[in-house]
């Protein structure tokens, strides 16, 4: 080491005074790490859902008749983005927080200035933004294959997206929270959520199955995710667009109220 | 209850309040494990200070709960006469952990950088502080590395300087030359003794206790949770007639375990 410093030290009298907001810090610090791994988390959710396009909606959809006068490709592209953002927000989330606990440079944030609920914000902020991007990312390639036009209910759309990604990144934060090691993260993805996701009406109506697994379906919270965005997309639904809103945002409003209560109490320290 | 080995109030810099006020902490965790038991202690202003005991003593609960990374079950901590939560208190805190626990996705420039940021630091000067630091850990070669490409004494330097970047009042290192080597020791010894002449109250934690011993000019003996002795190095050694502070050590700590 070249030799010592001679520091000025803070007085300790003062108020805390930021010359940048600590939260503007650590949400930069989320949208970097998954921007550093963009191979990762945003062109393989891209692509793996810009695939299920193609096979399900160009290749097999010429197979499939209309469904309530939609082409079969049109139909599933709205439920493919839900899913889209559903599955990075969850990633986003698990991963950040559980590695930063496993790491314990989750200490180094605790540690600083950075209340709580700007803590929060920014892991969800960062889960909200990976969503943004891989779901743009998603449209963009996938409306022009199917001849997707402009969104029948764009006010519906933009609520419900905010929505759907808000609870997708909360989900998220929320696992990475209580995950106790990596095994567990993947365990919640494939018994939990892809389940929920093939059964929340991506690929189908849930008026075309019996009536028992049309009343299961719309226990499945990944279904209003989906209506919400298909409402929104192409004017309609298997629910109304007031039912499908409610149920979103009421779902975003418990799992934010479960996400502060997990950092609010301290309950991710020992 | 007070702890009868805890320092008076009295600052080196007379007037301002102890660097650290900890009364009654207790930690206790779900499986009924004791870690820190009704603790009290005052750290004066300026102190170069020293937490010896063996694993599993409290020492890293203490910090933890000091840092605001472990919840305390009972008690009060002020940090400068402010609540340990509050954000004066973390601005004037830094921490060097015993491990090496640092952002994986950024580079090495990056944790300092981002670190500041976390303590309310522009960017422009938070950059400038971490070349600064980068410079005087000599890790400015390394600047664009991820920390797991380091070797195990720049990872413990990293970690050092990320601990300097907001300038804190209080520096709280805990266990900062485990596994490195004699020259890396001494030349954070050096950099620690000059901040602690600078004014920087220090909190040091170690199994070297002969470091302990030259270095600090205070010494909290701790076990099973709870302070069982306090002083300079020449009074404890006076007190337990030792020749020194290994010696002392054996007899509070040690044979006390034996006894236990």
């Amino acid at each position: 080491m070249s030799g010592t410093e001679a520091p000025a030290l803070p007085a300790y009298d003062e108020p805390f005074r930021a010359e940048r907001s600590p939260f503007l810090w650590l949400l930069e610090r989320e949208v970097l790490r998954f921007l550093t791994i963009w191979r990762y988390s945003v062109v393989g959710p891209v692509l793996s859902t810009v695939l299920f396009v193609v096979v399900f909606g160009s290749a097999l959809g010429r197979h499939v008749d209309t469904i309530d006068g939609v082409g079969y490709g049109s139909f599933i592209v709205p439920g493919l983005f839900a899913q889209a953002i559903v599955n990075v927000g969850f990633f986003n989330g698990t991963t950040s927080l559980f590695e930063a606990r496993r790491d314990q440079y989750i200490n180094d944030v605790f540690a600083s200035p950075l209340r709580w609920w700007e803590i929060n914000a920014a892991l969800v902020g960062g889960g909200i933004a990976r969503g943004v991007v891989v779901g743009a990312g998603v449209l963009a390639v996938a409306l022009p294959l199917t001849h997707g036009g402009a969104p029948a209910r764009p006010l519906v759309l933009l609520l419900g997206t905010l929505g759907v990604l808000l609870v997708a990144a909360q989900v998220g934060v929320i696992a990475g929270g209580h995950a106790k090691s990596l095994d567990h993260v993947y365990s919640i993805e494939s018994i939990i959520l892809l389940p929920l996701g093939f059964l929340g009406g991506v690929f189908y109506s849930v008026h075309q199955l019996p009536p028992f697994w049309d009343v299961l379906s719309h226990l499945d919270p990944v279904f209003w995710l989906v209506q919400v965005e298909r409402i929104g997309f192409l004017g309609q639904g298997d629910v109304g667009a007031g039912w499908a809103l409610a149920v979103v945002w009421a779902l975003a409003a418990t799992l934010t109220a479960w996400s502060a209560v997990m950092f609010g109490t301290g309950r991710l320290k020992p | 209850m007070a702890d009868p080995f805890a320092a008076p109030a009295a600052s080196r810099r007379g007037g301002s309040p102890p660097a650290l006020r900890v009364e009654g902490l207790r930690k206790s965790y779900g499986d009924g494990f004791v870690a820190v038991a009704g603790l009290d202690l005052e750290i004066p202003d300026g102190a170069f200070f020293g937490l010896l005991g063996p694993n599993g003593a409290g020492k890293t609960t203490l910090i933890g709960s000091v840092c605001n990374i472990v919840r305390p079950t009972a008690g009060t901590l002020s940090v400068f006469g402010h609540d340990h939560r509050s954000r004066q208190a973390r601005r004037l805190l830094g921490l060097a952990a015993q491990e090496i626990n640092v952002d994986r996705f950024l580079s090495i420039r990056q944790i300092l950088i981002y670190h500041a940021g976390y303590h309310g630091i522009g960017r422009r000067a938070a950059a400038r502080r971490a070349d600064e630091l980068l410079a005087l850990f000599r890790l400015d070669d390394k600047a664009d590395v991820r920390a797991y490409e380091l070797s195990g004494g720049m990872q413990r330097r990293l970690v050092l300087a990320r601990a300097l970047m907001h300038r804190p009042r209080l520096l709280i290192l805990d266990e900062p030359t485990a596994g490195v080597d004699v020259e890396l020791r001494s030349e954070i010894w050096r950099v620690v003794k000059g901040l602690n002449a600078a004014g920087t109250t220090v909190l040091l934690t170690t199994h070297y206790l002969e470091e302990a011993e030259t270095l600090c000019d205070e010494i909290a003996l701790l076990r099973a949770g709870r302070i069982v002795d306090r002083g300079s190095a020449a009074s404890l050694r006076e007190r337990y007639a030792a020749r020194d502070i290994s010696e002392v050590y054996d007899r509070v700590i040690t044979a006390e375990e034996v006894v236990s």
